[in-house]
């Protein structure tokens, strides 16, 4: 980065590193930040971004490197540090007390005196907002209004303690078309202002229209710094995605089947929120096959996996699996009909952390013949059965089938879920994010495990937010944006930029 | 008839302080199952307190009793510390550790009680504090009023000092930053840390607050009910019936207000009825039947109105700043 004299920027922040156990979440990033500017970091999950922009609000400290804010150095131990300077953020999931009214969430913390007085700060919110041209009725409660709303009633809480650095965490991933139009328009206008604003996305058109400059993060590391009007979405698209590494992977010609699942305009909509998680989305996946979901983190992917196995309900259309409609089945009935499931959050929701590996390993059988003599489970087959899957699938642990699963590390926790998995011997195997946090030995062992249920005729409904574990894997790839598949296509037809374009939404309905 | 009226608001009230305790504590997110133990705890304090008084000055029970209260609040409040830095420092379960402080509470003082009757008073190990009694006025003229004298008659002085301090607390808990920066950790403790609010300062001061309380009408029950501390015969689970007050009373102040006053008023009017002659069931049967009362009303409330009935959002949840 180019250095300037101090006065020009009112943050600078050099030379930041910041480890996590296992990862470098950001290694040597600098940039600098004009009073008054629209500054972007643009990024893909784990880029980097948010864990740089906490820094900057107090939730972490750097391992390395230097905050300037005004030219004067900082170290911030707590949020309250930052927002003593001025410093304020949206988070992405709002820290609003729902039953409070608008008012009493601005105040908190800012009360002034030892009674709360209300009526001055209504009056306070009520001139900022025409100051700002943002509604909002000082006097509802949080959770009647809707979440864009509730978005402005943060904006609000910054603005009452004169905030003058703002940053936005993904603020337009909960909202709708038309409201992140609004939403741009309240940033243009507090940019008028005088206000300076960071804001977290991976949404490139929000970038061209609104911000002045974007940092393009990669892995941890500054890739670069662009003024936005000079440079095209999909040049940006390109430098945030990069160039992926191709492992060597055999993969056979694929050997395609009769239809294992079909979605016939499934379309989900979370209670009490106004933006469908998913659109209308219809897709098969055969035996033999590969069908790969990519798409951008939060664009309704995780919760497509979730509807067909059953956690999600209250979804609408059809599911079908080997010419049967189960969208009216329990989880248990699904799972007895030929359904595997690798979900994304092995801890919450594949594994119970302190049981032991076998108890894990058996846990879909247990109600199985195989495993119960009466009401009694049988001990010996359980772990007769759990030696089995350890050994083929290379679960290592401390204590063999005895460990609990709390103690294993990562990699074999996932291989003990996906040897469960496939031993069930389902029809149809559902991976979500298999190689979440995995290193790449780990990473390759289990490609290839899915691989070869390909291979044996299994369906595979593969979903990553990976795009070299798509690439390296799919036989079929459907791209998700903003709930809706807008581009099937068979793996050998797509390559990682026009993929990449889709994932962004810069290609639409092609 | 005119004693169902009075003895409801005597016992009645000191239901009620006890349950405002319970609200602050659990408005701040701690749940509070301890309040049995909190009441033994400042009764225990408070009695121990009173005779010492008594017999160093030879003042009446009557005026020793604002001392006894005094003392009660303290001794709630120091009792109810273990509990706070249990649940809001150490992370503990919050049920678990207001179960242990209900048992540890009843085991204490009845050790305690004997202990210093024997090694300290000398006067033989016997579990009872004798307090006396509490002083009471009757407003004249009003008080002859058929049926509603009987809110006139009797009063303890105990149960002014009760309102008092009720819109006190109405007035922290709904007028206050206090009681604002409270609320606001007991529905989403990450919002108040992200304002600047110290979560773990609310919370611990609402659980002493809520000792304190429970101190008060757990001193002012031994004055009307026994006119003693003896643990045997203190903890009768009034405590519970001031939880259910609350949770009746939907977390609210005035709503438990209610709530209480209902529940003193079925225990009252349940012996009154079982004394009128012509009654031939056995006082023990009416008495049990209108003693669970109480419980069956809160149940069926819960039943009923489980939706409308909101506790705070993050009841029972422990805050851990490093967890995001």
């Amino acid at each position: 980065m180019e250095e300037k004299k101090n006065s020009e920027y009112i943050i600078e922040m050099k030379h930041i590193t910041k480890r996590f156990p296992g990862i470098v979440a950001n290694d040597d990033v600098s940039i600098s930040v004009k009073k008054g500017e629209i500054y972007a970091l643009l990024g893909e999950n784990g880029a980097g971004k948010s864990t740089l922009m906490s820094m900057l609000f107090g939730l972490y400290e750097p391992d390395e490197g230097e905050i300037y804010i005004r030219g004067e150095k900082v170290k911030f131990k707590s949020p309250n540090d930052a927002s003593a300077l001025g410093i304020g953020m949206v988070h992405q999931h709002f820290k609003l007390v729902e039953p409070f009214t608008v008012a009493e969430n601005v105040v908190l913390g800012m009360e002034g005196g030892m009674f709360v007085d209300l009526k001055t700060a209504s009056q306070k919110i009520t001139e900022l907002s025409k100051q700002y041209g943002l509604e909002v009725n000082p006097n509802d409660k949080i959770k009647d209004l809707p979440v864009c709303i509730r978005q402005r009633v943060e904006i609000f809480k910054m603005l009452y303690r004169d905030a003058e650095i703002l940053i936005f965490d993904e603020p337009t991933a909960v909202l709708t078309p038309q409201e992140i139009e609004m939403l741009l328009n309240i940033l243009e206008n507090l940019r008028k202002a005088g206000k300076t604003i960071l804001l977290i996305t991976h949404k490139l058109e929000e970038i061209k229209k609104v911000a002045d400059r974007c940092a393009i993060l990669r892995q941890g590391k500054l890739i670069d710094v662009v003024e936005t009007k000079d440079v095209s979405t999909s040049d940006m698209a390109s430098k945030m995605v990069g160039h992926t590494v191709l492992f060597n992977i055999d993969k056979k010609p694929i050997q395609i089947g009769k239809t294992v699942l079909s979605l016939k305009n499934v379309s989900y909509k979370k209670k009490g929120e106004s933006v469908y998680r998913v659109k209308d989305v219809s897709f098969d996946v055969h035996e033999g096959e590969v069908f790969a979901i990519a798409g951008v983190s939060g664009n309704g992917q995780m919760e497509i996996a979730d509807i067909i196995s059953g956690i999600i309900k209250g979804a609408t259309g059809n599911i079908i699996l080997d010419g049967e409609e189960i969208s009216t089945l329990t989880i248990d009935e699904r799972i007895k009909k030929g359904i595997s499931y690798v979900p994304e959050d092995r801890h919450a929701v594949a594994l119970v952390l302190d049981e032991s590996l076998e108890n894990n390993i058996a846990l879909k059988k247990m109600d199985t013949v195989q495993f119960l003599k009466g009401l009694f489970l049988k001990k010996s087959e359980i772990s007769k059965y759990s030696d089995m899957i350890i050994d083929k699938y290379d679960v290592r642990s401390g204590q063999g089938r005895s460990t609990i699963v709390r103690s294993m590390s990562g990699g074999n926790q996932q291989k003990a879920i996906i040897g469960r998995e496939i031993e069930l011997d389902a029809k149809l195997l559902i991976f979500v994010q298999p190689t979440r946090g995995l290193d790449v030995g780990a990473i390759e062992n289990i490609w290839k495990l899915i691989l070869k249920e390909r291979d044996r005729g299994k369906a595979v409904l593969l979903i990553s937010l990976e795009l070299d574990e798509i690439m390296n894997l799919a036989d079929t790839v459907g791209v998700i944006y903003n709930g809706h598949i807008d581009k099937i296509a068979k793996r050998s037809d797509l390559d990682e930029m026009t993929i990449g374009a889709y994932m962004m939404g810069v290609k639409a309905n092609g | 008839m005119n004693t169902v009226l009075s003895s409801t608001l005597a016992f009645g009230l000191p239901l009620f302080i006890i349950a405002i305790g319970g609200i602050f504590s659990e408005r701040s997110g701690v749940t509070n199952l301890a309040l049995e133990g909190f009441m033994g705890a400042g009764a225990f304090t408070g009695a121990l307190f009173a005779v010492i008084i008594m017999s160093k000055t030879g003042w009446s029970s009557a005026n020793v009793m604002w001392f006894a209260i005094l003392f009660a609040a303290l001794g709630g409040a120091i009792f109810s510390a273990i509990h706070a830095v249990l649940c809001v420092y150490l992370r503990a379960d919050m049920v678990i550790s207001g179960v242990v402080m209900n048992i540890l509470s009843t085991a204490l003082t009845a050790f305690l009680v004997t202990t210093i009757n024997e090694k300290a008073f000398k006067i033989g190990a016997t579990g009872k504090f004798h307090i006396g009694v509490a002083g009471k006025f009757t407003i004249p003229g009003i008080s002859k009023i058929p049926f509603l004298g009987g809110l006139f008659t009797d009063i303890y002085y105990y149960e002014l000092l009760i309102i008092v301090l009720a819109i006190i607390m109405y007035v922290l808990l709904y007028k206050t930053r206090y009681g604002l920066r409270l609320r606001a950790c007991g529905e989403f403790p990450q919002a108040a840390d992200s304002a600047g609010v110290n979560v773990y300062h609310i919370r611990f001061s609402a659980v002493l607050i809520s000792g304190a309380l429970s101190g008060i009408g757990g001193m002012c029950l031994a004055y009307y009910l026994i006119t003693q501390f003896d643990a045997n015969l203190f903890y009768l689970g009034y405590g519970y019936l001031s939880i259910s007050a609350l949770i009746f009373g939907s977390w609210k102040i005035l709503p438990t207000l209610g709530a209480c006053l209902l529940f003193s008023f079925v225990k009252y009017f349940a012996l009154w009825f079982a004394s009128l002659p012509g009654i031939n069931l056995s006082s023990v049967v009416t008495s049990t039947v209108f003693q669970a009362l109480p419980y069956i009303i809160t149940l069926v409330a819960l039943i009923f109105f489980s939706k409308s009935n909101a506790s705070p959002g993050a009841l029972g949840e422990i805050y851990d700043k490093g967890k995001r």
